[in-house]
This record gives structure tokens, C-alpha cells and sequence, in this order.
């Protein structure tokens, strides 16, 4: 054992011995608890005391929160003494091997006494004599921020790098220094700025493991140090002569005097850290770096604009950056700063560069935007057009200025063009076909349509946030730019090249919606303080729009192919001698929708089969329904634009609308269907019905107009169709004459057009029968109905009532029976004509005209009557895909007149079919599953599901009954098909 | 003919009823208006830019409206009805109150005629009770001027021009009667200037230019007869114009006496040169006949029109051989 044994050696035992001395000063920092406090220090070994060295730091920082410091000589000698705990013995500049908790509570205590320290003591650390010391702790703290593992320790250390250059932050209170002791201050830190910078960009732009807080506090320090070397008031009050005492020896070659060369040199090396700093930091994912960010911008902004000239640029682009930053609070203070760098900027009459500025930059994105946009990954894309956009926002009414300049409007729109092109790849868009029945089945709801849209794809990007920032930046072009320049200029493009003309119609549509000020975010003001008034009249607007549609309607661009004919041809063929249909015969339903799915099974094996066109025209097509795609959806855009004022608009776009409405490629109806919601709802017309039937004159004028010149207009008939789908039995009474119209250009026209008329009267007549359900046709929608009618006969007594006016005034026949029987008539002309595709679309027809007229007979009985021949013809010497229809129509026929029939059928008809249907069925029972796909038993099967009901209906008399038994008997044979046993079970 | 043959730029639908005659008023305000008197007794009056009829005005009680024109500067409609009566219309303030009307005894299909005298007084001839009768009022005051019957048995009158000419004290008036004869009345002096027969049939309709003293009138056979007065307004008759199809409703020359149109009961508009009667076109877009034709007055002469309203229930209007329009 030592002899002295008084000196505590057990850390343990000091630690006990000490505390209550710490605790004591801790709470009363009184000159006698001091005094304790150091007796009993004294009182312990060196090296337990070493091991102390945190605790006390730790006492010692409170000693230092509560009090101050006011004898220079205490606060230099702490302050080294702090380092010197801080460093490896033989390196000051090298942090010690110690370990993290000492560390931090040593960087506390720091902090603390610099924050301690009296007045204007702390003003001496800054003079030439203090060099080297504060040199020292400057590598010190940098570089425990910098290589430091421990993520506090970092942050302790770039906080007391901020204390010690009286830049804290914090919520104490901090001495504030005059102007000339800033300078000094500045003049001092100028010796350490190049150190500082690039460690602290290290930190920066370096690993990002250490986590945001680390990245914040490195960016204030940066920000901070530069802002006060670099201060435009200091440079600009003069450095102060500072001769060097003469005794500070090798200490005077740290001092730096900040002449104007040495300003440009440290702005340019400056500039080259914070072009790293910006492209590093500005996309960042956390939200507090990317909110430093600005403040980096408007600290060095506010202060260093003059001195830091180069970077004025760069620092705006960051800010411009973050004005559509995802976070709203990134958001917001961005806004703040830019309307007070502007508003600095006007008041000192230099809004003239700072404009410039923008522009400048503006022009250089615009042109490498396409550059980046083919070459940079999604999340840069988006960084660099949120940038484009911040932009425009911050010039603000000045962009309209911007664009009047040839070169920029230029540079701009090549880099949308060419940033927008499309990819027209897709081969399946081409081949979507849409069909009267899907359109009709879902015409009611507009969200079925919204949800269908079809995702564009473009060649330079996927993600749909860029699609959606690049039409938000046309919008804010539209916004506040020139109305009359843009359109003049993007239909110029839209003119000149089919290459720009889809992304040249997207940008229209846009540009118009933002003139209206849709969509468009003006929280950031920009440049303008006071708030922006729409320049753009409706007027102005109207004209725009109106040449706008005018191009996109125009014969060429709006009438194109898409479809290849060939492959229409084909498909038309398949559609309609396709025998799908049958499979409902027995509950012909009569005013319903065909049958969808059949035909979409049709579609798609016809989607394999049409490889036949060129790959490069199957591109042609698709570029042509993107095309209609986009000016569909534009014309919808202008409706919005404009809102109601864009009812007499409707004068001469709803036309081509409804044209496109019926159209068969997929994409393109829907697309106009889309349109026309969207329309009907700016408008203020709660749906297509009213659109229709509100301007109704307008369509029915250019219909009518056009099918008088149906070689020129050939979708008259189809604008027609459309409108009768989409319209209630209000429409009828205008039609009318219409209705004449068509039958008229029938009785004129042509082999080819009377197949498209056909379709209009298919049309119209499916219309008519979804208006006035007629008794019959209400309760044949299923075979259990039947069944009902069947026990008590159809109420034949009624009829009489309706001519109880008397037999000799003939009274005015309701419309719907007058047109439905104009047409019947020119059906029994057309069941003859030689083509099979116009005879089986006539059957239709007249299937149709029987159900509506099923409601007077005295109409129907003459009509069916005359049609009886050629009815006949078909049902026993035509194709079978004939007969089959027929034989519907004729079912139908029976429901209505069966009393009329009774003779014709059992005579001329039944014995065909009951011979047919004999001859067929050894042929069915040998077949096998195959069979089931012929023409052959889709025959069988309809005139075996739909011969009882028919016989039933025609109360046919025994010896009839028996043949027609006979016929069926064979098919309850369980070889036959295992339908046809059921249908001849019914 | 050479182009294609041209279409209308519009057609004004729903009238519901023959449209016997047609005025447009394109001069003044804001909307072209075109007014249109119906067989079913009402007046249409046609918003040009909506293409829409603004308002309907029903004033004859059902009875067909024969003839219906507006007062020069102020916003009074004028409309004849066979209901044998002419009404006085007030539509200023988007009223439609008729202000005053006039009996006239005349159950034929006589169109009044018009002549402004001064601001605020206009003249109107139309046809009197009795067969030959043509009676001049003075308007608004609806003080009778004279009653003009020819010293021969003529027929009804069928049809009346009044006009002022530049030399000569008082207002003239043109008189086309059933048995196809033409007459010059001096309106002051009540007498009978000069007699022609320029029809075998009826005089359906005349029109005449008073710059170039020349005029034409159809009736229900094959010729247009085009006739001139000389300077001692005697009537001579010129060459006729024979048609494809006989029939003619109503003739119409363009204010700027450049082209005369034709409404044809072959449901044809046809438009002539008014120089020489040269054919220029024939408009077809009509079902059934075409009873009047107008050209509008619009002040920039390429946005003017010309309006044929059917026995269809349809007007079409056209845009035709307008200087820089496309003639379409």
C-alpha cells in the first residue's frame, strides 16, 4: 500500500465521494460548493479521476448551463482543456480513442461553455492570437462529425462547430455581434472556411447510413459558415486592415485576407461543392433534408447573392425544386422563400436578372429535358420536371413574357413533343372491337368508362406521376401564358408533322385547361406578389377552343382509318353469319342486347387470325386511335374549360363526338363515350340523354345534311344509332323525319349503303321496342311466361275497344306504329335481296317491327300478311343460317297472330321442318361433341326448343301435332346431344 | 354543273308546320334573328348563332301566316294571317305582345308589301275583300291612303310590290293578279299606269329592283317572266326563263342585285344571275316544296345568307357565291 493514502484510488469510491459534491454544485453553483467541489478533487488519484472525466464534463456543463463565463482566461483555458479531453495526446487535430459517452458529454460541455461565455469575451477567441486554438478545435469537431461511428456524437460535434462560429440556433440566448465584430468573426473563420466546406460536404454528399439529423446539421453548419465568410455587407463594408501584431510569428500565415480576388476563387471552388450539396440533396428521400435544402437556399440567398453571383442559378434551381416537393411543409416554406427572393430581387430593381436568371435556366432544362428524360432513372425524371415546373411557377406571369421569345417557346415544345412521344407498339389496341350491344349494355354508369381507360404507354417513361407533373407543366404554361401564342404554336406542330401531332393535341388540351385554371396549383405566386388575375376572358378562350376543334374535326384528322379493311371485312362476315345468336331463340328477347359474349369469342380468335396486315401499318392504325383517343378527350377538356359556354359549341362538336361514339374500335368509343360524360356533366346536363335529346337539332341537322351525301359521310347512319341508344321515346317525335330521310336514301340507294341503313333500322326499331314494350313482347322475355299466356289467351278482346271510334275513321296511327310499319314494308322487299348478310340483318329487322307492331293487330295481320312469301322463302329454301332467323321470326309471329298463322305453318312450314329435323337426326346421334359447334345442330336445337311453344301458340289440330311429335321423337334418343333430349323434352 | 353540288350550312328544324315565309333581321343587335311564319299559325323567331328558334309567337289563332317582315328601326314585327288579319308585334325587351292589328277582309294568299315613307311612317298594301282589291294604309296611324281596283275583271290579286322609285312624286305599286296580268299603279294619283299579261296562269309571285327599274315573276307554269319598265312606266316584257319544273312559290333578289334565287315547287332552290337570268345552282336539300326564299341582310356581305323554308317543316339556309365564302 502507498503511504499516502488519503488520495482515493477505487473509481467506485470516488465516484461516491464526489457526487455529493457534484449534485450539490449542480443544483447551487456558489463559490463554496466550488471550492468543495475542488478540495475534493484533490483528494483523488489522477488516473481514477481520468476515468471520472465523464461525469464530471457532465457536472461541469450544468455548472456552465446555469452560469457564465466571465474571465477570458477561464474560457480560453476550459476550452483547451475540452480539446485536449477530446484529442489524442500527441495529435491535437485527431479525435481520441475514447469512448462515445465521454465524448458527447465533453461536446456538451463544449457547447455549453461556449454558449457560457460573458459578453464580449467570446470575441477574443476570434483574434489572429486565437488562430492555431481555434484551428485545432475546428479539425477537432470536424473531424468528429465526419469519421465519428456514433450518430449523437456527430450531431454534438457539427453543433458546437456551429456554436463555436456563433451561428447556434438554439433556443438560449446568443450574444449578437455588431457588424464589425462580425466581420472579425468572418475574417477569422475565412482561414477555415475551405477546411470546413469540404468536410462538411463530405459529410453531405457521403455516406447517407447516418441518417437525416446528421445530413440537416451538416447542411446548416455549411450553410451557416458560408453565409457568414462570404456575407455580402462584410465584403462590401471593407476588410479591416488587420495589420498582424508583430509577435504572432508563423500564426500570422493562418490569416486570410478576403480580397475580391479571393472571394471569386472560393465562389467558384464553393460553387463546384454546392452543384454536389444540391444533386445530392435535393432529391433526397427525407423530407427535413430536402426543407434544409431550401432554407440553404434562401440563408445564402439572402446574405450572399453578390459574392456568390455564380451560384445564384444553382441555389434557385434547388428552390425551384422543392416548390412541387411532395411534402407540404417542404412546400410551403419553399413558397415563403421564393416570394421573398423575389420580392428582394424587385426591390432592388434587379427583377430584371432574376427573371433572366430563371429563364436562363428554364431554357437550358428544356433543352437537356429530353436528354434526361431518355437517359435518368423515374425518381430523376421526376425530380428534373418537378424543377421544370418550379419554374414556371416562380416566373409566374413572367412565363408568358419567357414565351415570347422564339427561341424558348421552341425548346420548350421540342422537349414535349419529344418527351411525350407515344409508344404505338401495342398490336391488341388495334384489334379491340366494340359492339352496338356493349355499348348499350353500359351506357348508364360514367365510372364504367372512367375505370376503362386505357393506359397510354409513351417510349420515354412508364411511371404515371411523370405522365401526370409533364401535363400539370402545360397546364401551368397554358396557365399563364398567352393563349393565342400557344395555340397558334402547338397547332402550328400539330400541323406541320404527323410525328408531334398526338403529343402536339395532348399539350393543346391541356394548355386550354389551364388557361381556364383547371388543375392548376397558384399557391406559389412566384414573382408576382400581388395576386394573379386571370387574363384569359372566356372569349379568348372561345376562340382558342374553337380553332382548336376546328383542326382536330377537320376531314384529315378526324376522319382516319382504324381499322384495316380487310380484317373488317372479315370480321363483319363472321359477326353476322355467326349462328351464336341462336342459342336464345327461345327466349327472344326481343328488345334486349345480342349476345355479347358469343361475339366477343368471335373477336378474339378473329384477333389471332389477323396477323395479315403489316406490322408497320398495324402501327399506323394505332397511331391514329391514339389520335382520336386524344382529341376525344380534348374536345371533353374544352367542355371544361369552358363549362356551359360551351353549349352552342355543341353546335359543331357533338356531331364528331357521336360519330366516334359509334365507332367499332374499342378504344375510340370508349374514348368518345368517355368524352361525351364528360361534356354532358360541363355542360350541366345530368346525362347523355339530356345531351342528346337537348341538342338533338343540331345532330339531327348534320345527319340529315350528311345522308344526303352518304359517299362522303358514311357515318351518318351510325351518329343516328348512337342517338337512339342513348335517347328515350322523347327523341321520336324528332326523328321522324328523319326516319323518311333513311328510308327514302333506301328505296335510292345502292347495294353496299343498304346494309348500313339496315343497321339504322336495326337500330331504331331495338330503340322502339325498349320504348313501347308492347304487351307481348314484355311477357315473352321467358319461356315460364309463356306458360301463363298460355291458360288465358291473350286478351284479343281488347283490341276491339281501340276501335270503338268506329270502323270507318281511320285514326291517326301513333308514330312508332306509322315508322315501324314504313319499315316493315321495306322489309318484305329486302328478304329477297341476294346478299345472305343483308337478308339475315333484315330478319332482324322484321323480327323487331313484329314485336312493336304486336300491339295493333289490325296493323300487324296485313303487314304480316304481305311479308308471308318471302318469309316463307326463306324459311324453307335458303341458307340455314336464313331459316334459322326465320324460323325466330316466325316464332315471334306465332306469339302475336297464331290464329293467322295456324293454316300457313301446318301447310307450308311444318312439314319442312318436321322432315328436316327427321333427316337431321340420325346425323346427331352418331356425331360426336363437335357436333355441337355445327350450324347443323344449333338448327336442330332452335327448332326443337322453339316448335312447342309455337305449336301451342298456333292451337294446331291433332294430325299436325302428331307429325310434329313424330319428328321430335328421335331426339329423346340418349345418343342425341344431351340439349337437343332437353329441348325436345319442351 | 362543274362543282359539287353545295349543301346547306344548317338546316332550322321543328317548326312543325310549312314555313310560308321568311324575314331575316341581321342588320342591328347582337343575334342574327330570322323570323319565320308558319302554316300552323306561328311565328318562329330563329336565333342565327344558337340555330334555335328564341321564341314562338302565336297570334292568328291557328290560321296560317302568309307574310311577316319587321319596321325598320324599331322592334316591331309586322305579320299577315289568314285569319284575315295583319298584326302589329312589339318586341323590344324580349316582349312578344302583339301592340295593334288590322283587318283586311282578304282570305287569298296575298303577301302585303312594305314601304317605309319616312322614319317611324310606313305604307302597307295588301289585298281588300273584294276580288280585285288592293287597299294602302298609312302605319302606325292604320289611316286608310287608297283602294287601287283595276277597271277590268283581272281575278284575285295574287301578288304586290311597293316601292318608291327616285323620280316621281309618290310611291308605285306592282300588282300580279289570277289571270296572269301585271299592273303599275301610281299609289298618289290612284291610277293605272300600265298593264301587261305576263302569265297564262296566275302570277304567283313578282320581285322587282327598283335600281334597275327590272323585275321578274313566276306562276304555276314552266316560264319565270322577266319584264321592265321604261322611262315612261310602261311595263315591257322581256325574255322569259323557262324552268325544269313548273311551279313557283316565291323570288327573291339579293340586296346587292347580283343573284335573284327561285323557291321551286320541284322542291328546288335555284339561284340565277340577276343581270342576264343566267342559272347559276340549284339548291336541293327539300322533300317538298320550297314556299319562300329570303337572303339575309347581314352588313358584311360574306356573312350573308339565303333561307329557304319548306313544305317540309324545315328551312335551310345557305352560304352561297359570297364574296371570299366559300361558295361550297
Amino acid at each position: 500500500m502507498p503511504t499516502i493514502m488519503h488520495q482515493i484510488s477505487d473509481p467506485k469510491i470516488a465516484f461516491a465521494f464526489l457526487r455529493p459534491a457534484c449534485v450539490l454544485l449542480t443544483k447551487a453553483p456558489t463559490v463554496t460548493n466550488v471550492e468543495t467541489l475542488s478540495a475534493q478533487l484533490k483528494e483523488i488519484d489522477d488516473a481514477t479521476l481520468q476515468q471520472l472525466q465523464e461525469a464530471v464534463a457532465e457536472a461541469m456543463s450544468h455548472v456552465l448551463e446555469t452560469t457564465c463565463v466571465q474571465s477570458w482566461e477561464t474560457l480560453r483555458d476550459l476550452l483547451s482543456e475540452l480539446c485536449l479531453c477530446l484529442c489524442t495526446p500527441t495529435d491535437p487535430g485527431k479525435p481520441a480513442e475514447t469512448s462515445e459517452e465521454l465524448k458527447s458529454a465533453v461536446l456538451r460541455c463544449l457547447d455549453a461553455l461556449l454558449h457560457a461565455a460573458y459578453g464580449d469575451i467570446i470575441f477574443k477567441l476570434f483574434e489572429p492570437i486565437m488562430l492555431p486554438g481555434i484551428g485545432s478545435a475546428i479539425s477537432l469537431l470536424l473531424a468528429l462529425g465526419e469519421k465519428e461511428r456514433s450518430r449523437d456524437v456527430q450531431l454534438a460535434a457539427l453543433k458546437c462547430l456551429q456554436a463555436l462560429t456563433l451561428q447556434c440556433d438554439c433556443t438560449q440566448e446568443h450574444v449578437v455581434p455588431s457588424s464589425q465584430e462580425r466581420g472579425a468573426l468572418g475574417s477569422t473563420m475565412a482561414s477555415f472556411l475551405p477546411g470546413i466546406t469540404m468536410a462538411v460536404s463530405r459529410i453531405i454528399t457521403g455516406d447517407l447510413r447516418h441518417g437525416h439529423a446528421v445530413t440537416v446539421g451538416a447542411i446548416k453548419v455549411w450553410y451557416r459558415t458560408v453565409g457568414l465568410v462570404m456575407e455580402d455587407a462584410q465584403l462590401q463594408a471593407g476588410e479591416p486592415c488587420r495589420t498582424a501584431p508583430p509577435d504572432l510569428g508563423r500564426v500570422s500565415q493562418l490569416m486570410v485576407h478576403r480580397s475580391q480576388d479571393w472571394v471569386k476563387s472560393t465562389a467558384g471552388r464553393l460553387s463546384s461543392l454546392l452543384k454536389k450539396i444540391i444533386s445530392c440533396s435535393s432529391a433526397h428521400q427525407h423530407w427535413r433534408v430536402r426543407l434544409e435544402m431550401v432554407e440553404l437556399g434562401e440563408h445564402l440567398l439572402a446574405r450572399c447573392s453578390r459574392s456568390l453571383g455564380e451560384c445564384v442559378g444553382l441555389l434557385l434551381e434547388a428552390l425551384v425544386g422543392a416548390v412541387n416537393d411532395e411534402e407540404p411543409r417542404v412546400r410551403k416554406r419553399c413558397e415563403v422563400v421564393l416570394r421573398e427572393v423575389s420580392q428582394r430581387n424587385q426591390s432592388r430593381s434587379s427583377a430584371q436578372t432574376f427573371t433572366d436568371i430563371l429563364s436562363e435556366n428554364l431554357h437550358s432544362l428544356a433543352t437537356s429535358l429530353p436528354r434526361l428524360m431518355r437517359t435518368s432513372d423515374d425518381q430523376k425524371k421526376l425530380f428534373v420536371l418537378n424543377v421544370f415546373l418550379g419554374y414556371l411557377k416562380v416566373l409566374g406571369s413572367q412565363v408568358s413574357v419567357v414565351l415570347n421569345s422564339a427561341a424558348h417557346l421552341q425548346r420548350i415544345s421540342k422537349a414535349l413533343m419529344q418527351v411525350l412521344e407515344l409508344d404505338v407498339m401495342d398490336v391488341r389496341i388495334v384489334e379491340e372491337r366494340s359492339y352496338a350491344a356493349t355499348i348499350e349494355t353500359s351506357s348508364d354508369s360514367y365510372h364504367s368508362y372512367a375505370a376503362r381507360i386505357q393506359r397510354r404507354h409513351f417510349l420515354y417513361f412508364t411511371d404515371e406521376k411523370i405522365f401526370s407533373l409533364l401535363m400539370e407543366i402545360c397546364r401551368t404554361l397554358g396557365y399563364y401564358g398567352n393563349i393565342y401564342l400557344l395555340t397558334d404554336h402547338f397547332l402550328d406542330l400539330y400541323q406541320q408533322s404527323s410525328a408531334y401531332r398526338k403529343q402536339a393535341a395532348m399539350v393543346l388540351n391541356e394548355i386550354v385547361r389551364g388557361a381556364a385554371g383547371i388543375s392548376v396549383s397558384t399557391e406559389a405566386q412566384g414573382l408576382e406578389s400581388q395576386v394573379w388575375g386571370k387574363s384569359v376572358t372566356q372569349d379568348d378562350l372561345k376562340v382558342a377552343v374553337v380553332s382548336i376543334m376546328e383542326e382536330y374535326t377537320s376531314l384529315n384528322n378526324w376522319h382516319l382509318i382504324t381499322v384495316s379493311e380487310e380484317a373488317e371485312r372479315d370480321r363483319q362476315d363472321q359477326q353476322l353469319l355467326s349462328p351464336s345468336s341462336l342459342l336464345s331463340i327461345s327466349n327472344s328477347n326481343v328488345g334486349g342486347h345480342t349476345q355479347t359474349n358469343s361475339i366477343q369469342e368471335i373477336s378474339s380468335s378473329f384477333g389471332s387470325q389477323s396477323s395479315s396486315p403489316s406490322t408497320s401499318a398495324l402501327h399506323q392504325l394505332n397511331s391514329n386511335i391514339w389520335q382520336l383517343c386524344i382529341q376525344l378527350e380534348g374536345i371533353a377538356c374544352f367542355a371544361q374549360a369552358m363549362g356551359r359556354d360551351f353549349r352552342p359549341l355543341l353546335m359543331t362538336s357533338l356531331y364528331p363526338v357521336l360519330e366516334k361514339a359509334g365507332e367499332e374500335t374499342l378504344l375510340v368509343s370508349q374514348a368518345a363515350l368517355g368524352s361525351m360524360w364528360d361534356i354532358s356533366k360541363a355542360c350541366g346536363y345530368p346525362s347523355l340523354k339530356e345531351l342528346i335529346t337537348e341538342n338533338c337539332d343540331y345532330l339531327l341537322n348534320d345527319i340529315s345534311l350528311n345522308l344526303q351525301r352518304l359517299s362522303q359521310h358514311p357515318q351518318a347512319p351510325r351518329v343516328l344509332t348512337v342517338m337512339l341508344t342513348h335517347s328515350d321515346c322523347s327523341l321520336l317525335p324528332l326523328v321522324g323525319d328523319i326516319v323518311q330521310d333513311v328510308l327514302m336514301a333506301l328505296d335510292l340507294s345502292y347495294q353496299h349503303t343498304a346494309a348500313l341503313f339496315c343497321s339504322v333500322l336495326h337500330a331504331l326499331l331495338k330503340a322502339l321496342a325498349r320504348w313501347f314494350p308492347s304487351d307481348s313482347s314484355r311477357t315473352s322475355h321467358s319461356r315460364d311466361d309463356l306458360e301463363d299466356l298460355n291458360e288465358n289467351p291473350p286478351p284479343l278482346e281488347c283490341e276491339d275497344v281501340d276501335d270503338i271510334g268506329g270502323p270507318d275513321v281511320k285514326a291517326e296511327l301513333p308514330l312508332h306504329l306509322s315508322v315501324t310499319k314504313d319499315i316493315m314494308e321495306r322489309c318484305i322487299h329486302l328478304l329477297s335481296d341476294p346478299s345472305l348478310r343483308l337478308r339475315l340483318k333484315v330478319l332482324d329487322v322484321l323480327e323487331l317491327c313484329v314485336c312493336v307492331l304486336s300491339e295493333k293487330e289490325n296493323e300487324l295481320l296485313p303487314m304480316a300478311h304481305r311479308c308471308w312469301p318471302p318469309l316463307l322463302q326463306r324459311l324453307t329454301a335458303d341458307d340455314p343460317l336464313a331459316v334459322l332467323r326465320a324460323f325466330r321470326v316466325l316464332c315471334t309471329l306465332g306469339e302475336t297472330c297464331g290464329d293467322f298463322l295456324r293454316r300457313r305453318v301446318s301447310k307450308e312450314v311444318l312439314p319442312k321442318l318436321s322432315s328436316s329435323l327427321l333427316r337431321q337426326a340420325p346425323t346427331s346421334a352418331k356425331a360426336g361433341p363437335v357436333y355441337t359447334h355445327t350450324l347443323n345442330y344449333k338448327l336442330q336445337l332452335a327448332v326443337l326448343q322453339g316448335l312447342g311453344s309455337l305449336c301451342q301458340r298456333l292451337s294446331l289440330g291433332d294430325a299436325e301435332l302428331d307429325a310434329v311429335c313424330e319428328a321430335c321423337l328421335p331426339y329423346l334418343s340418349c345418343r342425341q346431344p344431351i340439349r337437343l333430349q332437353e329441348a325436345a323434352i319442351g | 354543273m362543274s362543282r359539287a353540288a353545295p349543301s346547306p350550312i344548317f338546316t332550322l328544324r321543328g317548326a312543325g308546320a310549312p314555313l310560308n315565309t321568311l324575314h331575316f333581321s341581321c342588320h342591328g343587335g347582337d343575334t342574327p334573328l330570322l323570323f319565320s311564319g308558319s302554316g300552323k299559325g306561328a311565328i318562329h323567331m330563329w336565333n342565327l348563332n344558337t340555330r334555335r328558334a328564341e321564341t314562338v309567337a302565336e297570334g292568328h289563332s291557328g290560321n296560317s301566316v302568309v307574310w311577316v317582315n319587321t319596321l325598320q328601326g324599331t322592334d316591331t314585327l309586322i305579320s299577315q294571317g289568314r285569319d284575315m288579319r295583319v298584326c302589329l308585334w312589339d318586341l323590344s325587351e324580349g316582349r312578344t305582345a302583339v301592340l295593334d292589328s288590322l283587318w283586311t277582309g282578304s282570305v287569298g294568299f296575298c303577301q302585303c308589301s312594305l314601304l317605309e315613307m319616312s322614319t317611324g311612317t310606313h305604307l302597307l298594301a295588301f289585298a281588300g275583300q273584294q276580288t280585285e282589291e288592293i287597299k294602302i294604309v298609312e302605319l302606325p296611324s292604320k289611316t286608310p291612303v287608297c283602294t287601287l281596283i283595276p277597271d277590268a275583271k283581272l281575278g284575285m290579286v295574287m301578288c304586290i310590290k311597293l316601292w318608291q322609285p327616285d323620280s316621281g312624286p309618290g310611291p308605285l305599286l306592282l300588282a300580279g293578279y289570277e289571270d296572269g296580268s301585271l299592273l303599275l299603279w301610281d299609289v298618289t294619283q290612284r291610277a293605272q299606269l300600265s298593264q301587261t299579261k305576263a302569265h297564262p296562269e296566275p302570277v304567283m309571285c313578282l320581285t322587282f329592283d327598283p335600281q334597275c327599274l327590272r323585275g321578274v315573276s313566276g306562276s304555276s307554269e314552266k316560264d319565270l317572266c322577266s319584264w321592265r319598265l321604261d322611262g315612261q312606266n310602261n311595263l315591257q316584257l322581256q325574255d322569259s326563263v323557262p324552268l325544269v319544273n313548273p311551279g313557283v312559290s316565291q323570288l327573291c333578289v339579293r340586296g346587292d342585285g347580283k343573284l335573284l334565287a327561285s323557291a321551286g315547287w320541284d322542291h328546288r332552290v335555284r339561284i340565277f344571275g340577276w343581270k342576264k337570268l343566267r342559272p347559276l345552282a340549284v339548291l336541293q336539300y327539300h322533300t317538298d316544296l320550297v314556299l319562300s326564299v329570303a337572303f339575309s341582310d347581314h352588313q358584311d356581305p360574306r356573312q350573308r345568307l339565303l333561307a329557304a323554308g319548306s313544305k317540309d317543316q324545315r328551312i335551310s339556309l345557305w352560304s352561297i357565291f359570297n364574296e371570299g365564302a366559300d361558295t361550297g
